[in-house]
């Protein structure tokens, strides 16, 4: 009996030694999604610092300001509006909030700005006989520049896709990479497609993430480095990338890549950025919140979520538009033939 | 990392194998008992890497366990085996969202008996054992949404204090008997990522940043509960229980819990070899 007794005891100071690992409730009110909204990205959001430095975005004093235009009368509409209006303020494309009845965005990276691409007059330059590999389009032009174009990193792209058009492309003068309108996809993607443009272990960047609920709470950024192809064929000619402001996210991070490559050309317009990778969380009424999470700095250390400038700046001509002309590709084959 | 952190670390991975490595020492294998069953219960997960809320469904648990007798300590110790293999299918209160989790933990331990009986062979009415287990779970957590966060891994390499109590009840000569037993991890490694730490630069990168932690109860309160009544059925003894295990983390600022409660059933084979 004294036996049980201890071991009564024991289990008894073990329960009361164990508390229970809990968030705070939650709160399915019009002011608690806000208050929710607010406080994941107050406590996740990993650009506050930046954001205040470029665009002045101060996140307490947003919430002073949108707090007041929450009440409980209010339509789920009505406080999706509030709830984008209040994001919108990171003007960040990879900031969204997500309900069954709509997709919460700010998109003024691209959409304020020129397209500087189009779409059926860069289809007359791939014609019908081009081939694909994984997503990749590609065709030898008639100066024998090659022409690759790459609308996405959600394909599976592998070193072996790559090998088998740079192989196809292998007697070309130059290449061009179009990736204007790349929104971006997997990150491992576009480095495949970039390590192919290098003999050397590159630095290209470095990372950082954060390590806790202050705003600026933040590892020490770490390097990443673009190893070579191990597997396949690696480009030794020039090769251009044509970017617009369109290029965001995973093929902003491509184009990172690609500017500390030897033999590579960075043409057009500033890529519209996207360098923080999206984390995704939920607020109490089921809809779902995607924030920049991971910080990506260039090989230099600065942000370049804002974009990155080209080498060469191009913008379309009315008259090639006109002509039915792309002036990229036409500038990008002027510079191939000329660096030969 | 610290060195003196990655040489305790390496230093309890050290005595948790060695833990392991002894279960075939001093077993006499003359009183065994193998036990096999399978549960449904109720599953409660926050993991705050992955959303902040709770979420909650159903939850299956299988359990293989092996007790039997040693020759250790004028053979009063004995020695527990057990697979304990889970899977919740969760959803958030919304009920827009589904989660997925599962996991398998498997343990050695070994048990002072305290009576003249003991807990493979109770003999006595009352049957105390008390000792320490080696443990080692591997696991996974899956919320049904893209982004670069869908899913967090889990594992852990633990020494847990543990309890049990045997009562054999007879009613109409037959004997019942009930079993308690309670574990504790108590100090040990465990796996997470960084607060806001993504899996491309763990595993793609291959960057760590306070991945690998010292997990003690200060950060790891977690505990497990079971309560079985072995029912004999003719030459059979069939198993009910109750499995309750309360799963809890706080490191690197991500908190987490896995409460399950799981009503069980299955059957008990002896061997005893005299």
């Amino acid at each position: 009996m004294k036996n049980i007794l201890s071991l009564l005891i024991l289990i008894s100071s073990l329960l009361a030694f164990h508390s229970c690992v809990q968030e705070e409730d939650y709160d399915n009110s019009k002011q608690g999604n806000f208050e929710a909204l607010w406080k994941v990205m107050d406590e996740h959001y990993c650009f506050f610092d930046y954001k205040q430095q470029e665009l002045g975005v101060d996140w307490d004093e947003v919430h002073t300001r949108y707090a007041t235009k929450v009440n409980e009368k209010m339509n789920n509409a009505q406080l999706f509006e509030v709830l984008c209006n209040m994001l919108a303020e990171l003007k960040d494309g990879h900031v969204n909030l997500s309900a069954p009845f709509d997709f919460g965005r700010n998109w003024s990276f691209y959409e304020d700005y020129p397209e500087n691409y189009n779409d059926s007059i860069a289809k007359l330059y791939l014609g019908h006989n081009y081939q694909i590999a994984s997503g990749l389009k590609y065709i030898t032009l008639d100066d024998n520049i090659g022409y690759v174009r790459c609308e996405t990193f959600d394909e599976g792209i592998g070193d072996g896709n790559v090998s088998v058009m740079l192989q196809s492309l292998a007697s070309c003068n130059g290449l061009i990479i179009d990736i204007r309108g790349n929104g971006g996809g997997q990150l491992t993607k576009a480095q495949t497609l970039a390590s192919h443009f290098t003999n050397e272990k590159l630095l290209v960047g470095y990372v950082s993430h954060k390590t806790g609920k202050g705003r600026n709470d933040l590892s020490t950024p770490e390097a990443i480095y673009l190893d070579p192809a191990s597997d396949g064929i690696r480009w030794q000619k020039p090769v251009v990338v044509l970017t617009n402001r369109a290029v965001y996210s995973a093929a902003n991070d491509f184009v990172k890549c690609m500017k500390q490559c030897p033999h590579a050309t960075i043409m057009g317009a500033p890529t519209g950025g996207g360098s923080g990778m999206p984390f995704n969380s939920e607020l109490p009424n089921g809809w779902s919140v995607r924030y920049s999470a991971v910080i990506f700095y260039d090989a230099q250390m600065r942000h370049t979520e804002f974009g990155i400038s080209p080498d060469i700046p191009l913008s379309m001509s009315g008259a090639d538009i006109a002509e039915k002309k792309d002036t990229y590709i036409e500038k990008a084959r002027e510079y191939l033939l000329n660096s030969k | 990392m610290r060195p003196l952190y990655i040489i305790m670390c390496k230093g309890l991975a050290t005595v948790s194998m060695l833990l392991l490595s002894l279960c075939a020492y001093g077993q006499d294998n003359k009183e065994v008992l193998h036990s096999s069953m399978i549960g449904v219960g109720w599953s409660n997960i926050l993991d705050t890497y992955l959303s902040p809320y709770n979420y909650t469904g159903t939850d299956l648990r299988i359990q293989r366990e092996t007790m039997r007798m040693t020759t250790l300590w004028n053979g009063r110790v004995s020695n527990q085996s057990l697979i304990d293999v889970n899977g919740a299918i969760n959803e958030n209160h919304a009920g827009n969202i589904d989660e997925y989790a599962g996991g398998i933990r498997y343990s050695q331990g070994w048990f002072y008996n305290f009576n003249e009986g003991n807990v493979v062979n109770p003999v006595s009415k009352w049957n105390i054992a008390a000792g320490l287990a080696a443990s080692g779970y591997l696991g996974v957590v899956y919320i049904d949404r893209s982004g670069n966060n869908p899913a967090q891994a889990k594992a852990d390499l633990m020494i847990d204090a543990s309890a049990m109590a045997t009562y054999d009840m007879v009613i109409a000569r037959h004997h019942y008997l009930w079993r308690y037993q309670v574990s504790v991890p108590i100090m040990g490694i465990a796996f997470s990522p960084n607060y806001g730490q993504s899996y491309y630069e763990t595993f793609t990168l291959g960057n760590s940043d306070h991945n690998v932690l010292f997990a003690y109860p200060g950060n790891m309160p977690s505990m497990r509960h079971k309560l079985t009544l072995d029912i004999p059925i003719r030459r059979y003894t069939l198993r009910v229980g109750y499995v309750a295990q309360f799963n809890q983390s706080t490191f690197n600022h991500l908190k987490y819990h896995q409460y399950s409660h799981n009503f069980m059933i299955g059957f008990n084979k002896y061997l005893y070899r005299r």
